[in-house]
């Protein structure tokens, strides 16, 4: 699994552009990222990387590459 | 582990009842926005919840349900000698118990044991895994077990994580003692560290946080939703990480306490917690879709009702005619759970109840 197809991932979770986000962007700055999406990227985390993501750890992630280290890419 | 098989003990009959007015989820878009609406209802598959009267209480659904029961089941209501009812709604918090009204409302024989349990979403296993073990192991013949909410009822209709989520609902189980009834198994579990993720902090009678006139007062929370301590709190993420977590073992260890096999299973059916929750475990528990029944879109999550209301308006035709194997599965706050497999059917189980704010009870 690569940045690129991580951050993929993200933008068909957040229904936004291919090819609108980075790694580096904040998540706070995005205004799809709200509760729903919390709920929709702790699905995928478990569905495509198998991985149960506990809701402290995604409150402290600050950008996408913070995501991207939560579920262990 | 909280494992039981439970012989000689049958499920006869399910009714449930909801009130017959109806609030549509879209009604609320000058509230929140049409596109918030829209995406609340792609994820939460609630369009329509029937929401009580003023006057209509958890036990006037629940009392509904049970007297179409028990004329249905052509019981007479003096050979009943147990009543549970299990909800986070009653009608004198606490004292007395809602259940004691309740006996007397169905004409109930003085020579009856009834009480109340306490419980949202896994309430209609727990309060049915109750009544089979009294069954078993009392000189018990017949229970009702009257499980429902009136979760609507201090929500904040400015909070988007719940205000368009829950839905009023009452059930009634009829369980009786059956030496050729297939055996029953079931599965509970807690975890209390939850506890803080669905909560009404002053909630009536907090002893905890008393209610004053601060705690009533409305103030902008996340995501500007807006409520008060009064008001019921939901961690949707936490809930959500919580039932992933545990529902998929829950699963597997009551259908190895029952020795059934997933494909054994002829329906799958789980607390309405919300559309998008029940998708993401049956995918990930691989369960074919057909077999995991929905009643969001009508009833919204009636908390322990919810189970009894999907079985009477999803599987209703078939299960009044044939046995069903069924898995039944609640979970949720406290957090606490519960699971069930029964094999259910043909079962008396009349189509869902509508309730007027006329038949609550006058005292």
């Amino acid at each position: 699994m690569d940045e690129k197809t991580f951050v993929t991932d993200i933008e068909e979770l957040l229904e936004v552009d291919a090819g609108s986000l980075t790694a580096s962007i904040e998540l706070a700055s995005l205004e799809q990222w709200d509760s729903l999406a919390f709920v929709s990227f702790l699905a995928m985390a478990d569905s495509k990387y198998n991985t149960k993501v506990a809701p402290t750890g995604l409150r402290q992630c600050k950008t996408i590459g913070d995501l991207m280290k939560l579920v262990g890419q | 582990m909280a494992t039981t098989k439970i012989q000689g003990v049958r499920i006869a009959g399910i009714a449930s009842a909801v009130p017959n007015t109806v609030s549509a989820v879209a009604d609320a878009a000058d509230k929140f926005g049409a596109e918030d609406i829209q995406k609340i209802i792609k994820s939460t598959g609630v369009e329509r919840r029937h929401v009580a009267a003023p006057k209509l209480c958890c036990s006037d659904l629940c009392y509904a349900a049970a007297k179409r029961l028990l004329d249905d089941l052509k019981w007479d209501p003096a050979s009943v000698d147990g009543l549970i009812f299990v909800s986070q709604s009653f009608d004198f918090p606490c004292v007395p118990a809602t259940s004691c009204i309740l006996q007397m409302r169905l004409g109930l024989p003085k020579s009856a044991a009834v009480f109340d349990l306490v419980l949202g979403c896994s309430g209609h296993v727990y309060a049915s895994w109750v009544a089979a073990n009294l069954l078993a192991a009392s000189g018990l013949s017949r229970v009702l077990v009257l499980a429902g909410d009136v979760a609507t009822r201090g929500v904040s209709p400015l909070d988007r994580s719940t205000a368009l989520l829950f839905g009023d609902g009452g059930s009634a189980t009829a369980l009786e003692k059956d030496g050729n009834a297939p055996p029953l198994a079931f599965v509970l579990g807690t975890d209390g560290t939850g506890w803080k993720n669905l909560i009404m902090p002053t909630g009536i009678q907090s002893a905890r946080h008393p209610r004053n006139e601060t705690t009533a007062v409305r103030q902008k929370a996340e995501a500007n939703n807006w409520r008060s301590q009064d008001e019921l709190f939901m961690d949707g993420t936490e809930i959500f990480a919580f039932t992933i977590r545990e529902v998929p073992t829950l699963i597997s260890n009551v259908l190895a306490a029952s020795g059934w096999t997933r494909d054994e299973v002829d329906y799958f059916v789980f607390h309405q917690a919300n559309k998008f929750m029940l998708t993401h475990l049956a995918k990930s528990m691989k369960l074919p879709l057909p077999k995991v029944p929905f009643s969001l879109k009508e009833y919204g999550n009636t908390s322990s009702a919810s189970i009894p209301i999907t079985i009477n308006s999803e599987l209703g035709e078939a299960i009044r005619t044939r046995p069903l194997k069924l898995l039944m599965a609640g979970f949720g706050v406290g957090y606490s759970w519960g699971a069930c497999t029964a094999t259910c059917g043909p079962l008396v189980t009349p189509p869902v109840i509508l309730v007027d704010e006329s038949e609550a009870w006058q005292c």
